[in-house]
This record gives structure tokens, C-alpha cells and sequence, in this order.
């Protein structure tokens, strides 16, 4: 899947983290998403539901906010 | 369910005016008829009026969201405003409502107000940084349970466990001293609870504040390599905040983290030692506590009263249009027990997949201190049975006092082993 961030809706709480690491990362000064393997990225049920969980809809999976 | 465990309301003669089990009463807050569930209304209407209007304490009228789907939404909407200075902002009672028309800290802001300070902590809150407080915190833990079985039972995990061990994790976080920690909190306790007077309450805000104040200005003379520090001689040299937003930032990081942990802790050990087989197995598979705490987390949803917001515009919810200046109340436990999303909301049922529970609220101002919660729960309950595996109720359940407060939980959990 296409996996894009809006970086500046981001606050921090850091759940796409926990639940893909292999995916998303969090920048140590500002705290906010980083993609760490690009953007194309395998499917799984752990990046969907990261950016389902994300609390502001930061993270877009193929276009699409969750 | 029993039905005589008593529940401390901040107003009784509401509990009277609604008798037990009833539902024609429109007043939000409901009664618990159980207390360690949700009031039942939110499943009624759920069912049949998802969006319904109910009366505040102060006679003015807000919308009730009971739906998961309804509140995850409504609290990711920018055009609902968490302003609490505003007239009849939704509150559960008016002394909260006063609380929060005075509180200052950045939870109650909306937009690039909001955004100016938070992103200042979002470093501090990092899950790679939180997750470098590991060590630190399995010792101050280990160490409570050292005393905690020297000590002997019965032996009060609110008191003892629950209190301390937040105040202890917000001191280390923000770099305050150790020794700080009998002080803070015994004036959080002071200010939160409801048995003070209200002069003692309002003296114990005053030596909170106070507190920060000093230690504002002895890290800008003295300056450590701490959170306090590095936001007094970067964030606010530069600019980007002045000292007084600060002062409530911190003091925004003590009360969020204070109660909330605290009761979690609290609940989520009663939960479990009334379910022991899932004890026995948290205790033989120690990966399966970040399962444990999430279910708990959704289970209990125990910041109950804490979704108020006010339409800044005319919109619809579901199906209902809310004008500009209306209220809503979304309450974290109607969206926690949305049998449509969990199903058998009310059974602890650590297997089923909880990660999307919404008990750390959602939206911009979803829990900041979310990381450390999580952490902490998973090492209390994992470490708390590991070294009592046969922890009971050392007095009835029937006996237990609930608080029923900003956040809810219990007032003591007398245990023995």
C-alpha cells in the first residue's frame, strides 16, 4: 500500500509506532512521524490500523484517510 | 451485579431524583447501577437514539454521543472547540465546571494556541525516550512492592501503590528531585479530593503552583539537563512560550498523569484478581501485559467525564444537526462499550483485539502521557502478581467505595496475599 503522513496535523502520540515500527518512527526533536522504509509499503493488518488508531488522521493509506 | 456497592456521588440528591434503575431521568451524568460498568443509559440509547439530548447540572441542555464511531469522529472534528472558559460548556457537575473554567494548561486550547505549547512536551513523550525510563521505573516499582510485603497485609494499594507511584513518574520526567515526591503528593491529594475543605483544596492549588513557580526559577539560574531546564532556557528564552504557560504546562503534566494512572492501577488490579486464570496467565507470559493493560484501559475508560466539547458551527452527528454554540458530551466509556465494535463490551477479555479503544480520548488532544501510561500499567500489573500470585481482597467487594470524580475509581483497595 501507499503510505503518506501529514506531518503537520501530527501531535506526537506516537500509537502508529507501537503498532508498526518497521513502518513509522518519531522524530527525537519534535516528536512527530517519520516514515522509516518509504512509502510503498507491504499490506498489513498493523499499518491499517495504525493509521486507523492515529488520533488525527495523520496517516493516509493509498490516498485515503482511514 | 451487586447492587448495594456504594458509589460516592459529588451529588447525592441527583442519585435520589433518579432512583436506582431509572432511566427517565434525562440528567447527565447517569447513575452507575453497577459500578464497575458504564451507566446502562448509554446502551439504551445507543440502541435507540444514538444522538439525544440530556440536561447538564446547570439546567442548560448538551447532546450525548453513545456511538463509537460518533465520538471517535466528533473528537477528531476541528470544528468542535475544547474551550472550557466558555458559558455552559458542557461539565458532569459545577465544581468541575468552575475547575475547569480556571484551568489554564493547553487541554483546554484549541488550534495553533494548543499545538504552540504541546509540541514543546511531544519529545519528552516519544515512545523510544518513554521506553528509556524502563529501568528506572521497574526499580521505584520493584522497590514499592519491597515495602509493600515487609509492610504485610492488609496493605492498601490506593494509598501505598496506586498515589505514589504516578507523582513518582511525573517527578522523573519533568527532572524533579525524588524527595519531592511525599510533597506533591500529598498536595495533589489535598486539592483533588472531595473530603477536603474547600480551603484546604484551594491552599493545596496554591502550593502546587508555587512549587513550579520556584522551580522555574532555580532551573533558570541553575540550569540541569532536564525537561524543566531545556524548556525555561529554550522555549521560553526564545520565545515560543512565556513562563507562565509553563507553569501550567507542568502543572498540566501532574494532574493528567496523577489520577488517571492511579486509577487505572486501582481498577485494573481489582479486574484481575477477580480473574484468575487470566493472572496465571499474565504471570507465565509476561508479552501479554501490553494486552492486558489495553483490555483494562477500554474495560475501565476511567477519564468517564472528561469529553465536553461546543460546536463552533452548524453540523450534523450522525444523523443529528448540532448549531454553532451547542454542547456535546462524548463520553470515553459509551465508545468503549459500543457492542458493535467490542463485542461483550463488558467482559475482560485480554484476547480480543482493544487497540483501538478510545479511553486516551482522540483527536489533538488525545493523552499526551499515553506512552508512559502504558509502560507503567504493563510493569505494575506484571510485577504486582509475579511477586503476589495469590493477591486477594482483603475486605469484601461488596465494601469497596468508589470515587466518583473527575476521573472515576476507587478509594482504597485493601489486599492481602
Amino acid at each position: 500500500v501507499k503510505v503518506e503522513i501529514l506531518r503537520d496535523k501530527c501531535v506526537g502520540s506516537g500509537n502508529c509506532v507501537e503498532l508498526a515500527k518497521w513502518v513509522f518512527a518519531q522524530d527525537d526533536e519534535d516528536g512527530k512521524v517519520l516514515l522509516v522504509a518509504g512509502s510503498d509499503i507491504p499490506d498489513s493488518d498493523a499499518v491499517m490500523e495504525a493509521a486507523l488508531i492515529c488520533p488525527v488522521g495523520a496517516i493516509m493509506i493509498n490516498g485515503k484517510l482511514v | 451485579l451487586n447492587r448495594k456497592r456504594r458509589t460516592e456521588d459529588d451529588n447525592p440528591i441527583l442519585e435520589l431524583d433518579m432512583g436506582e434503575g431509572s432511566n427517565s431521568s434525562n440528567r447527565w451524568p447517569f447513575v452507575r447501577e453497577c459500578p464497575a460498568l458504564p451507566p446502562k443509559e448509554y446502551d439504551e440509547r445507543r440502541s435507540k437514539c444514538p444522538v439525544s439530548a440530556v440536561e447538564m447540572w446547570d439546567g442548560s441542555q448538551a447532546w450525548l454521543l453513545t456511538r463509537y464511531g460518533d465520538i471517535r469522529a466528533a473528537l477528531r472534528d476541528s470544528r468542535f472547540s475544547a474551550d472550557s472558559s466558555v458559558d455552559s460548556f458542557p461539565a458532569p457537575n459545577a465544581a468541575i465546571a468552575a475547575a475547569r473554567k480556571a484551568q489554564k494548561g493547553f487541554v483546554r486550547l484549541d488550534g495553533v494556541d494548543h499545538s504552540r505549547q504541546r509540541s514543546l512536551l511531544s519529545k519528552y513523550f516519544t515512545v523510544s525516550y518513554v521506553q528509556g525510563m524502563r529501568a528506572t521505573i521497574e526499580e521505584k516499582v520493584a522497590s514499592l512492592l519491597d515495602e509493600m510485603a515487609a509492610a504485610g497485609s492488609p496493605y492498601d494499594i490506593v494509598e501505598h501503590f496506586a498515589e505514589p507511584l504516578p507523582i513518582f513518574m511525573t517527578c522523573l520526567q519533568l527532572g524533579l528531585p525524588e524527595s519531592a515526591v511525599p510533597y506533591l503528593l500529598d498536595r495533589t491529594k489535598v486539592w483533588m479530593s472531595s473530603d477536603s475543605l474547600p480551603e484546604e483544596s484551594k491552599k493545596a492549588a496554591d502550593d502546587i503552583v508555587d512549587y513550579f513557580r520556584d522551580i522555574i526559577v532555580e532551573r533558570k539560574q541553575n540550569p540541569l539537563d532536564d525537561m524543566v531546564s531545556n524548556l525555561v532556557h529554550q522555549s521560553v528564552m526564545k520565545g515560543e512560550i512565556t513562563e507562565d504557560e509553563l507553569l501550567w504546562m507542568l502543572h498540566l503534566l501532574l494532574v493528567g498523569g496523577f489520577d488517571t494512572a492511579a486509577n487505572m492501577i486501582a481498577l485494573g488490579t481489582l479486574t484481575l484478581i477477580n480473574h484468575p486464570d487470566e493472572v496465571r496467565k499474565l504471570i507465565g507470559d509476561p508479552a501479554r501485559a501490553p494486552k492486558v493493560v489495553e483490555e483494562l484501559l477500554r474495560l475501565h475508560s476511567v477519564a468517564h467525564f472528561t469529553a465536553g466539547r461546543m460546536a463552533r458551527e452548524d453540523l450534523v452527528v450522525g444523523e443529528q444537526p448540532i448549531a454553532a454554540g451547542e454542547g456535546i458530551v462524548a463520553p470515553l466509556p459509551a465508545a468503549n462499550h459500543d457492542p458493535e465494535v467490542f463485542a461483550d463490551p463488558a467482559k475482560f477479555d485480554p484476547d480480543r483485539n482493544a487497540r483501538t479503544h478510545l479511553a486516551f480520548g482522540f483527536g489533538i488532544h488525545q493523552c499526551l502521557g499515553q506512552p508512559v501510561a502504558r509502560l507503567e500499567l504493563a510493569i505494575v500489573f506484571q510485577r504486582l502478581f509475579e511477586r503476589f500470585p495469590t493477591l486477594r481482597l482483603a475486605v469484601p467487594e461488596s465494601e469497596l467505595i468508589y470515587s466518583n470524580a473527575m476521573i472515576y475509581g476507587l478509594k482504597s483497595l485493601p489486599v492481602t496475599w
